[in-house]
């Protein structure tokens, strides 16, 4: 099972980028949304989440503001901001970017040892 | 007030945050809670999988308020307040690490300061390695000179030489024009400017035509005079002044930072114009100062084996008495400029070095010491879960926040040491006086001290860091105390020496002032008088003026005696010529060399009285012999045991100018034996001394004269008195007036100044030593807490424990003090020559620096003798 810390450097910005694209949703709720999402292959420890998200919210990336959630708790929510939803799109990009070119390589070194 | 606030404004803004995230992470465990009992698990374990799942808490909300911008400067204050607070909290120890570096940092730039000036200073001349001072050397004269005779021989001749130069000196002259003033001229050779590598900003240099007798009157002025009397005219250059009278064109302007190589104040530069023909032929010639400039590759030592043909030239022109005594020197001209300054500016600069780095040695010491004091502190603190690096930052801020006190300390110490340095020093001392903080100087000795209070800083931290939790006392540690031990035996060993040194040239300083110098300088006002070329330009002249101040002076109110004369005693300038030019009438001269100097003056009848000179034999000068065609003579009391041993000199004819010829050589009666008076300074042995008596006659005197008057009205109203009465005849006349007990004060400058200077190193040695000893025993007293307190428990008392801990420091102490005078007493003879009437291994001196030595270290070491009895046995054995 991957642990958090098994995920690339800034892929963890951009899961909870991509979360928040739909809704806005709290820490509790992004976490089980990107493990339900994955199957289960991608559970984010509260270790990195917490930081994650004040991190991303002093780059002014995404916004909170208390409600209640589902069952009437007090709970924070995030959503993304303009800036935020440009940053996913440049994020999104170049991750696009990246796994075609290491799909490639791969692809590449399957026929080599073939 | 600016605290607070700010304390309150952190709160706002960091308590609501912490708030936050610790509701929100409450939120979190409460949604999982709830999940795992979905899941079917009770609540309690349920909350408990929760939370062993969520990790910790505390470092999730910390993790998070560090992604916040700015976070860093945040955790900093608090790590600022934090040091702030334990160096406050100790002020013994603090006050400690401040005092040790502002003694290393201020005395090192200061001297520095001083020292750069004298050893490092770039010498104002195109490539001044390669400048030496060339020339004889005599007991008469210890710095090179030359003599006309034997100058141009060596000139032409000489093979290690690019070019060789000379000066004649420098002499007052006057500025005769509108606003007439008095300048210092210097005379120098044509090619002495090329030689030297200097060209003028404006004009030219003289040409040889120029440098001849009768030549045009040319003169090269200084940047000074150019800008302060000409402002600064570009077209200065043709421009005709009048010097002492004669019509002299300038030819040019001498650049801003242009000296002297012997460092003489010059306005005016003056070709020398000797008779080179009439020079060569002359014997011995007009003394003159010669320098050059080394050919490429030639040391100053084979340049001295390649003239070694032109020096017996030399040497067989020289007079018969001379030949033994007369060497000859080259020299690089700074060694020259700072003849016997320069060995003591490295002894200097070699002595703050060591203080710099016991000073080093003192602050890691007290560090440590600090550091393990504190051990419990920081055990407890990485328990807490302080990072490692966070324990780090704080021991370097703790360590910052000390040495920026200790270097603040540092910089005002400078100013003030230099403040003084340049107060007392010498006037002998060249350039001190123009020091200043030299930013250099100060960065260094800066950098060194926050390089050694950080570096330990850090490396005690680590250390710290690293310690295992709760273990009070390891192996590693005893291993460094041992070291810190011997480190604090030798610096008291070494402030033993220091201490010695100084309370040697204290004491010899002591009897320097308490002397008799046989003569009595209390209220005696002088006046010391150059009569200007122009107004006086006779003998006649000069001696009528001076005639007539006399009258004019020694019927004034409160004058009791008043004599002139034209030089002083104890010190400075006086005539004087070798024992063998001496000869009694009726007697074989002096024929087994010189025989030594003897001191003479010019002086008037009044002299003796005004200086209270006893008068051994006869009656003295009187006032029928001011007119009378023959001479007089009065001698010293050890020139009359050596030129009449056993006979009756009164009467006697006596000749002072052997070997002239016979119609310069007049005989003098001897009229009166003086008693000895001091005359080559104040720790100098005396020379045998004779007085010329001033008559009434225009050969008997020259330009200039000193006015000595006795009297019994306060020196103040004296001086101004008699200064309106020379002004009354010439209101244009340089004068330079004070009392002789200002004169006689200022001989006193130099050993005043060693003395101040190694009694300040002694200082500062002890003091350093006492630091160090205090921060070692602190250490060794922490480490030997849980001892002590089991002493304490088992029924020890105060006393015991005090001794204990004295006990430890004398280990220290003792051995340090027994090298310490064995190293004194073997080191001490270095200072012998600067010692008066005090042997080198006085008894008192050295048994009271020893008491001194150990009761400061004994008081050093009670501050933690007795915060060891203030151990808490309870406390101590809890920790264990």
């Amino acid at each position: 099972m991957p642990t958090p810390t098994d995920l690339l450097q800034g892929t963890l910005d951009l899961l909870i980028l991509q979360t928040l694209a739909l809704e806005p949703m709290h820490g509790w709720g992004i976490a089980q949304r990107i493990q339900q999402v994955s199957m289960d292959v991608l559970q984010i420890g509260q270790g990195s989440l917490y930081p994650a998200l004040y991190r991303l919210e002093y780059k002014g990336w995404i916004k909170s503001e208390w409600g209640n959630s589902e069952n009437n708790r007090r709970a924070k929510f995030y959503k993304l901001t303009a800036t935020g939803r440009k940053q996913l799109a440049t994020e999104r990009a170049s991750w696009d970017r990246l796994s075609e070119a290491i799909s490639q390589v791969l692809g590449k070194r399957a026929e080599v040892s073939s | 007030m600016i605290v607070e606030l700010r304390t309150w404004f952190r709160y706002l803004l960091f308590r609501k945050n912490l708030k936050e995230i610790d509701e929100e992470i409450r939120f979190h465990l409460e949604q999982l809670t709830a999940a795992k009992m979905a899941e079917g698990v009770s609540e309690p374990n349920a909350r408990r999988q929760a939370l062993i799942e969520f990790g910790g808490i505390d470092a999730t909300g910390e993790r998070c308020e560090q992604q916040r911008p700015g976070w860093w400067a945040g955790i900093m204050t608090q790590d600022f307040r934090y040091a702030l607070r334990g160096v406050l909290h100790n002020p013994a120890f603090s006050i400690a690490v401040v005092l040790t570096l502002m003694l290393g940092i201020g005395s090192s730039s200061a001297v520095f300061t001083v020292v750069d000036r004298i050893l490092f200073r770039p010498l104002p001349y195109s490539d001044s390695s390669r400048l030496v001072s060339v020339g004889l050397v005599a007991p008469i004269e210890p710095q090179e000179f030359m003599l006309g005779g034997s100058y141009y021989e060596w000139q032409d001749n000489q093979k290690p030489f690019v070019a060789m130069t000379s000066e004649t000196g420098v002499e007052p002259c006057d500025l005769t024009e509108i606003d007439p003033v008095r300048l210092d001229c210097a005379r120098v050779e044509n090619n002495f400017l090329p030689t030297l590598g200097i060209t003028p900003v404006v004009g030219r240099n003289f040409l040889p035509s120029e440098d001849r007798p009768n030549a045009p009157k040319v003169a090269l002025i200084s940047y000074a005079l150019w800008r302060t009397r000409f402002h600064r005219d570009p077209s200065i250059a043709g421009k005709v002044i009048r010097i002492d009278g004669t019509a002299t064109e300038i030819v040019g302007v001498l650049p801003q930072e242009f000296e002297m190589p012997r460092l003489q104040a010059a306005d005016v530069l003056l070709p020398e114009s000797l008779d080179v023909a009439a020079q060569r032929r002359a014997d011995p010639g007009r003394p003159l100062w010669a320098f050059a400039r080394l050919k490429a590759g030639v040391t100053p030592e084979q340049a001295k084996a390649q003239l070694e043909p032109l020096f017996e030239y030399s040497l067989r022109l020289a007079p018969a008495p001379f030949r033994r005594e007369v060497h000859y020197a080259v020299r690089p001209l700074r060694d020259r400029q700072f003849h016997d300054v320069h060995r003591a500016a490295w002894i200097l600069l070699g002595l703050v070095m060591a203080v710099l780095l016991i000073a080093c040695a003192n602050v890691a010491s007290l560090l440590t010491a600090r550091r393990a004091s504190r051990q419990h502190e920081m055990s407890v603190r990485a328990a807490l879960g302080a990072s490692r690096l966070r324990l780090l930052q704080a021991a370097i801020l703790e360590s910052f926040v000390l040495s920026a006190i200790g270097a603040l300390a540092g910089v005002m110490l400078t100013a003030t040491l230099l403040h003084l340095f340049i107060g007392i020093s010498p006037s002998g001392m060249p350039f001190l006086s123009a020091a200043k903080l030299d930013a250099r100087a100060l960065i260094f000795s800066l950098s060194i001290g926050l390089f050694c209070t950080l570096g330990f800083g850090l490396v005690t931290g680590v250390s710290r860091a690293r310690a295992n939790a709760l273990t009070s006392r390891s192996a590693l540690s005893m291993q460094r105390a041992r070291l810190r031990q011997f480190l604090v035996t030798t610096q008291i060993a070494a402030s033993l020496v220091l201490l010695a040194g100084g309370a040697l040239l204290t004491r010899s300083f002591w009897n320097l002032q308490r002397q008799n110098l046989g003569m009595n300088y209390e209220n005696v006002l002088t006046a010391t008088i150059s009569l200007g070329q122009t107004a006086y330009p006779t003998a006649e002249r000069q001696m009528a003026f001076f005639e007539q101040l006399q009258r004019t002076l020694r019927w004034g109110p409160g004058v009791n005696a008043m004599a002139m004369s034209d030089s002083l005693p104890p010190g400075g300038y006086h005539r004087d010529q070798i024992y063998a030019s001496l000869r009694v009438e009726g007697q074989p001269p002096y024929a087994s060399g010189t025989g030594g100097n003897v001191a003479w003056r010019w002086v008037t009848p009044e002299y003796f009285r005004a200086l209270n000179i006893p008068l051994i034999a006869g009656s003295g000068f009187t006032d029928d012999e001011l007119s009378s065609a023959s001479r007089f003579v009065v001698i010293s009391r050890s020139l009359e045991e050596r030129m009449f041993p056993g006979q009756n000199p009164l009467g006697r004819q006596v000749y002072l100018a052997n070997r002239a010829p016979a119609d310069q050589d007049p005989p003098y009666t001897v009229v009166g034996i003086a008693g000895d008076v001091k005359n080559g300074g104040l720790a100098a042995g005396e020379e045998p001394e004779y007085y010329r008596l001033r008559r009434s006659r225009a050969e008997d005197w020259d330009r200039s004269a000193v006015v000595i008057i006795r009297s019994s009205l306060p020196a103040a109203a004296m001086e101004r008195w008699m200064r309106e009465q020379i002004a009354s005849l010439d209101p244009a006349l340089p004068i330079d007036t004070g009392t002789l007990q200002e004169r006689v004060a200022k001989l006193a400058d130099q050993p005043r100044f060693e003395m101040l200077l190694v009694s300040y190193f002694a200082c500062t040695g002890l003091l350093l030593a006492i630091v160090g000893l205090y921060g070692v025993t602190s250490f060794l007293m922490v480490q030997r807490k849980p001892e002590i307190g089991i002493r304490i428990a088992l029924g020890a008392s105060k006393g015991d424990i005090v001794r204990l801990v004295l006990a430890s420091a004398m280990r220290m102490v003792l051995p340090g003090t027994i090298a310490g005078v064995a190293l004194a007493f073997g080191l001490s003879q270095v200072l012998s020559s600067l010692l008066f009437e005090v042997g080198p291994h006085d008894t008192a001196t050295f048994c009271g620096s020893t008491v001194l030595l150990i009761a400061a270290t004994i008081t050093a070491s009670l501050i933690p003798a007795v915060a060891a009895t203030r151990v808490d046995p309870i406390a101590t054995l809890r920790v264990d």
